[in-house]
């Protein structure tokens, strides 16, 4: 079955990624052990697939369209470009995401892990299912409204994309709704759960952690948890942290769905799993370093406006030796084995 | 050195093993369908402006503010199509949704098919698409994702009406009234019924009656709020202000005649 995957997917890099994709692959890539995780003492996640079967090919064909130009109506940029397997999937170095979509260019890429634990999707909640997530950006922003077809309509004359979509889903019709469901089976699967702090937790492979580490899980449990919140390390709500607004972006957060007063700047509480490898930090992208992160909770709360009243007016209070304590044991929760896991990797290098 | 993971692997093969229809399943592949014969309602949408006119696309109309407005685009979901009998007992249609796009003649006539024989004697059905729908990720069919969706903040315009009008503010002299919004108070489905007793329509093998229905265009600028295009000449979000709309549109669709 992997074998015949490959070999669509090598035909059709050969024959129609030609003129833009170099026909060198090396080495099939694995896809191999796929199957629904819930770790032992998380809670159920949101999305099950349930109705979306996981399968070895609606994951290979996945994968095929995370890293698929064709997505973008000028061929020119994949869900990959801005989500690189690197690092952690965010968008390494860039402050917010230039894509060719104006809409992007005011917020940060988020890490993709964990997934299907998330009630809803983007810093301000927007989308509603990971289903549905993939048409923020393939679709043509004008305006919100998405029109996928001019994509769809590419996907179904390639004849890799129909033998691809032929075995996936067993149909010879091209719908979106495929399309969708194989990227989410491929998105949904890229668990985050072995980081050393996981490791420590479950008294596996005889870690523990450093003095400084352990001071610093202290802190954190005393002062971050509560909005940062195992096992995911968020509760997924929306909330101000106080960041100053950016004049320039002017970005409400959550409020510019919903357009009530009350959620005016807050933001979806991101996950700081594998946060060392995220940077830049924030909605915008503001902060390059944890440290920054650290001292804005410290002596950087500005925004009042609907300030989470976890957080005082005068910030968290946290001494240098704390704040180092607290970024050692946020290294804690880098998760080596899903950014080193090759099933996540472009096909196409 | 295999580590001891002590994770529970749920793995749901439930569906994979054998493929049928999970009961979950919100978007259940339309069954196969059986052969029709007479048993269809056909369901005929024609447009008018104030019921009188007829309605086309790109023609001058002149709405209750007296502003003179021409439409490009007129687009709206029929959902949930229901037929009740004379006996109280109903039909449902399944997996009923249906967009009604005016430049595609085709798509104004509803063919509700397999409906049971007898005597029917009322119709209901939504204008709009029905919150679960909304919230269950890709759907397939009339509901695939198109410009009838929107995909930054996850939901479908129910009702779309573009072009243009001389009274309107806008540079390029446009309307654009996208009207959305799947729950809450600012919900904008809004449900019809129609009854027609006194003809009953007659379902057996051998007829196929219809049901004529009208959309008085003008009917989204009248009532309760009678819209001035001078200072509204577009609604794209939603909340409060696209629901004046919905409250607008509640009464568009007017029942003509049933022919048997
Ligand atoms: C141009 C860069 C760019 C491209 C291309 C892109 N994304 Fe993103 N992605 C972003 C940005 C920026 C955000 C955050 C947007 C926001 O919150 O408004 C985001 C958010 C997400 C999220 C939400 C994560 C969360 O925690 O809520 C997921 C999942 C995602 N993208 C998957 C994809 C997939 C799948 C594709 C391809 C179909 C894709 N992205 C293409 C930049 C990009
Ligand atoms: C009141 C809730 C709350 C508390 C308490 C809180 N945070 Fe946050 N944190 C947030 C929210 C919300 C964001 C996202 C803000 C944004 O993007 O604008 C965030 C963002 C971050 C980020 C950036 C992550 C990224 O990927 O961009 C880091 C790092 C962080 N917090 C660390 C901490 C630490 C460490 C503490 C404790 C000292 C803490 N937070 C306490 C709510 C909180």
């Amino acid at each position: 079955m992997n074998k015949i995957a490959i070999i669509v997917l090598l035909f059709g890099v050969v024959i129609f990624g030609a003129c833009k994709v170099d026909p060198k692959i090396i080495e099939p890539l694995p896809a191999n052990n796929l199957v629904e995780i819930i770790p032992e003492g998380w809670p159920q996640p949101k999305y099950t697939y349930s109705v979306n079967t996981i399968s070895e090919d609606k994951f290979v064909l996945g994968r095929a369209l995370f890293y698929e130009t064709m997505l973008s109506v000028t061929d020119s940029i994949s869900c990959g470009s801005c989500h690189q397997d690197f690092s952690a999937f965010s968008h390494s170095g860039h402050k917010v995401s230039h894509g060719i979509y104006d809409r992007l260019g005011k917020r940060n890429a988020p890490g993709i892990f964990n997934l299907t634990w998330h009630p809803y999707f983007m810093h301000d909640g927007g989308i509603n299912h990971i289903e549905l997530q993939p048409l923020g950006p393939i679709s043509n922003t004008l305006e919100m409204g998405a029109d996928i077809n001019p994509v769809m309509t590419k996907l179904q004359a390639s004849s890799k994309y129909q033998g691809m979509f032929k075995k996936a889903f067993g149909t010879d019709t091209i719908t979106s709704q495929n399309m969708l469901r194989a990227i989410t089976v491929f998105m949904g699967l890229m668990y985050s759960y072995n980081s050393k702090f996981d490791y420590y937790k479950r008294h596996e492979n005889n870690i523990d952690l450093t003095a400084s580490e352990l001071n610093g899980y202290n802190l954190f449990t005393a002062k971050c948890s509560g909005c940062h919140t195992e096992p995911l390390f968020s509760d997924f709500a929306f909330r101000n942290n106080g960041l100053s607004v950016d004049p320039f972006y002017q970005d409400s957060g959550r409020a510019h769905i919903t357009g009530m007063p009350q959620d005016r700047y807050k933001f979806k509480t991101p996950s700081l799993r594998n946060v060392a490898k995220t940077a830049p930090y924030m909605h915008d992208g503001r902060f390059n370093t944890l440290n920054e992160c650290l001292d804005h909770y410290t002596n950087g709360i500005t925004n009042l406006i609907n300030l989470d009243p976890l957080i005082p007016n005068s910030g968290l209070q946290l001494s240098a030796q704390e704040k180092l304590d607290i970024i050692a044991f946020l290294n804690t929760l880098t998760d080596y084995k899903y950014l080193g896991d090759r099933r996540f990797a472009n096909p196409n290098f | 050195m295999k580590n001891t993971i002590k994770f529970i692997l749920i793995v749901l093969w439930l569906g994979f093993l054998s493929c049928k229809k999970d009961t979950k399943d919100p978007d259940p592949q339309p069954e196969p369908l059986a052969p029709v014969t007479g048993d269809t309602i056909k369901v005929i949408f024609e447009h008018t402006v104030n019921d009188t006119l007829v309605f086309n696309l790109n023609q001058k109309y002149v709405n209750p503010n007296l502003d003179t407005f021409k439409v490009s685009i007129l687009k709206y979901y029929i959902s949930n199509v229901v037929v009740t009998k004379t006996d109280n007992s109903t039909f449902a249609e399944a997996n009923s949704y249906h967009l009604i796009d005016v430049s595609n003649y085709n798509s104004t006539v509803l063919n509700i098919l397999n409906v049971p024989n007898g005597s029917y004697k009322s119709i209901s059905f939504t204008l709009g698409v029905d919150s679960a729908r909304n919230c269950s990720g890709a759907q397939s069919g009339e509901l695939a994702p198109s410009d009838m969706f929107w995909s930054w903040f996850t939901g479908y315009i129910m009702f779309k009406l573009e072009g243009t009008s001389p009274q309107a503010v806008s540079s390029n002299k446009q309307l654009q009234f996208h009207i959305g919004g799947y729950g809450g108070v600012n919900k904008v489905q809004r449900n019809f019924n129609f009854n027609f007793a006194t003809t009953p329509s007659n379902v057996s093998g051998s007829t196929s009656p219809s049901i004529h229905l009208s959309a008085d265009i003008n009917e989204v600028f009248k009532t309760p709020a009678t819209i001035n295009f001078a200072t509204q000449s577009s609604q794209v979000s939603v909340g409060p202000n696209a629901k004046i709309y919905a409250d607008n549109y509640a009464d568009m669709i007017h029942f003509k005649h049933v022919h048997n």
